[in-house]
């Protein structure tokens, strides 16, 4: 091939490319699982804040530091029915009341009480307020949702452009996060965790009891258990970062990315962000619907493919047999293998390995 | 209206390299610093009166301040978000208890020796202090 022929190959698929972020509708329902999860997530994330209020505290009683003056302080008894209007609007967009709407007025709820104050900063809540602004910008109702089930839309596609810009919003927050450590020699080296593991192991050993937690500190307190423990989890978050791109790779990215979020979840507090970071999971799914042909004796194969990744057929006393997008055909263990890793809540034990 | 959401989202994770706070450049659990306050309030005729709980003319700091990461810090705490990003949001606590303490009528200003030891190294110390207020009485 020429160079000119290759810079116009090159030059066609970026074009295609384009056309199929900007141009092409294609599923929302992988938005509509994300707007699924971040309503309880909003109100789990308001909740000190109605806490307070209900004791009577809201943001103008404590130290507040502006993020610009020009922000209006609403008054108590307005912001107190702000927060309730968030959480209404949270309940309508998990059920998908209204959905596009709710989005919105969840969004803008959470935003102006993030804004109000630098002391509400909180990475996992900036995460959750470009969310709702990636979901809020697509027409996310069309499928999981009661407007789909008042007024059935012809089909579940719509355009995926906000899609792709959370895509990069993901990826950027795993590679931020890695690389400022990889930069940090006292983060790589170990040093740091080290030194954060020393201060709380005696939390640990009152959570362990001494019969586990003697041992288990023994390891976790060596300070050459974290010249081996930073590395690697630098190198997750950077797996997870660039990983997740390539379809080669994407499985065992999001397989990475799952355990990583059960371990902070199990060994920090990040309110919100475990949850929230599992399910933006979701925007990854290609984005087609039932294009694989399942035949299946199994009905819970329906009730748990939440990605619509089958057209699935149940027959009871049938052996499993699926035809995958190209033509190829699976047959007996082999399909349900197939079927493992494609379903949400079997995929962490799934194989997926062996089906790219 | 995408690529600039892109260009900006690239700015703010460069920006973390400069801004204490690293906002929206998603540098998470970037130090195990600690850090400690030892807090007196200065009288217009120059004594300096030591606050060592938090407590003075009916105030508390705690109170004030409601927010977890810089209440109690008379005793060594994690450094939330690192210590520059601590010692910025003491300065700025300072300046807002100065303005926000109307039956303090005797204090000038707040002033506020931090102690850290970033990522184990240490100790260090700085100062920091609210501006003077205007006393007047009520």
């Amino acid at each position: 091939m020429t160079a000119a022929a290759a810079a116009s190959t090159a030059a066609d698929r970026r074009r295609r490319w384009l056309d199929q972020v900007f141009d092409e509708p294609a599923s929302v329902r992988a938005v509509a699982i994300v707007r699924i999860v971040l309503g309880p997530s909003v109100i789990w994330h308001l909740r000190p804040f109605l806490a307070d209020a209900l004791n009577g505290v809201t943001y103008l009683d404590v130290f507040q530091q502006k993020w610009w003056p020009w922000v209006p302080n609403a008054p108590a008894g307005l912001y107190v029915a702000l927060l309730w209007t968030g959480v209404a609007a949270a309940v309508l967009m998990t059920v998908g009341l209204w959905s596009r709407p709710a989005t919105w007025v969840t969004l803008a709820v959470v935003a102006y009480n993030f804004f109000l104050s630098e002391t509400h900063f909180r990475h996992n809540r900036a995460f959750l307020i470009i969310l709702l602004a990636g979901v809020a910008l697509c027409d996310n109702g069309r499928v999981l949702s009661l407007d789909a089930r008042r007024r059935p839309p012809p089909d579940d596609r719509a355009l995926l452009w906000p899609v792709w810009l959370l895509r990069f919003e993901a990826a950027s927050i795993y590679f931020a996060s890695g690389f400022s450590k990889l930069i940090d020699p006292d983060w790589v080296g170990g040093r740091v965790l080290h030194d954060r593991t020393l201060r709380y192991q005696d939390d640990a050993r009152d959570a362990l009891g001494d019969t586990l937690g003697g041992p288990v500190l023994e390891v976790l307190g060596a300070r050459a258990f974290h010249w081996v423990l930073s590395p690697v989890a630098v190198a997750t978050e950077l797996f997870i970062a660039l990983g997740i791109w390539f379809r080669r790779t994407r499985l065992a990215a999001v397989w990475v990315a799952v355990a990583f979020h059960i371990g902070i979840e199990v060994s920090a507090q990040v309110e919100v962000f475990s949850v929230i970071a599992i399910g933006a999971l979701a925007i990854w799914v290609t984005p087609s619907t039932r294009d694989r042909e399942l035949i299946t004796p199994r009905r819970w194969v329906r009730w748990l493919d939440w990605t619509a990744r089958f057209d699935i057929t149940v027959v009871a006393g049938a052996s499993w047999r699926m035809v995958d997008r190209d033509g190829t055909v699976l047959e007996g263990r082999q399909a349900r293998r197939f079927v493992m890793t494609r379903l949400p809540a079997t995929f962490l034990f799934s194989q997926f390995w062996r089906y790219q | 209206m995408a690529a600039a959401i892109v260009v900006v989202q690239l700015g703010l994770v460069a920006n973390g390299y400069r801004d204490p706070h690293n906002y929206f450049a998603f540098q998470p659990f970037n130090e195990s610093s600690t850090y400690a306050v030892a807090l007196v309030r200065v009288l217009p005729d120059g004594e300096r009166v030591a606050v060592p709980d938090g407590r003075w003319e009916g105030y508390d700091w705690d109170e004030l301040i409601g927010w977890r990461a810089l209440q109690g810090p008379w005793r060594q705490r994690h450094a939330f978000s690192g210590v520059d990003a601590v010692v910025d949001y003491l300065d700025h606590a300072l300046d807002w208890m100065a303005d926000n303490t109307p039956d303090d009528t005797t204090t000038l200003y707040l002033e506020a020796t931090v102690t850290y030891y970033r990522n184990a190294r240490g100790p260090y110390a700085t100062v920091i202090r609210s501006p003077d207020r205007e006393l007047g009485g009520p």
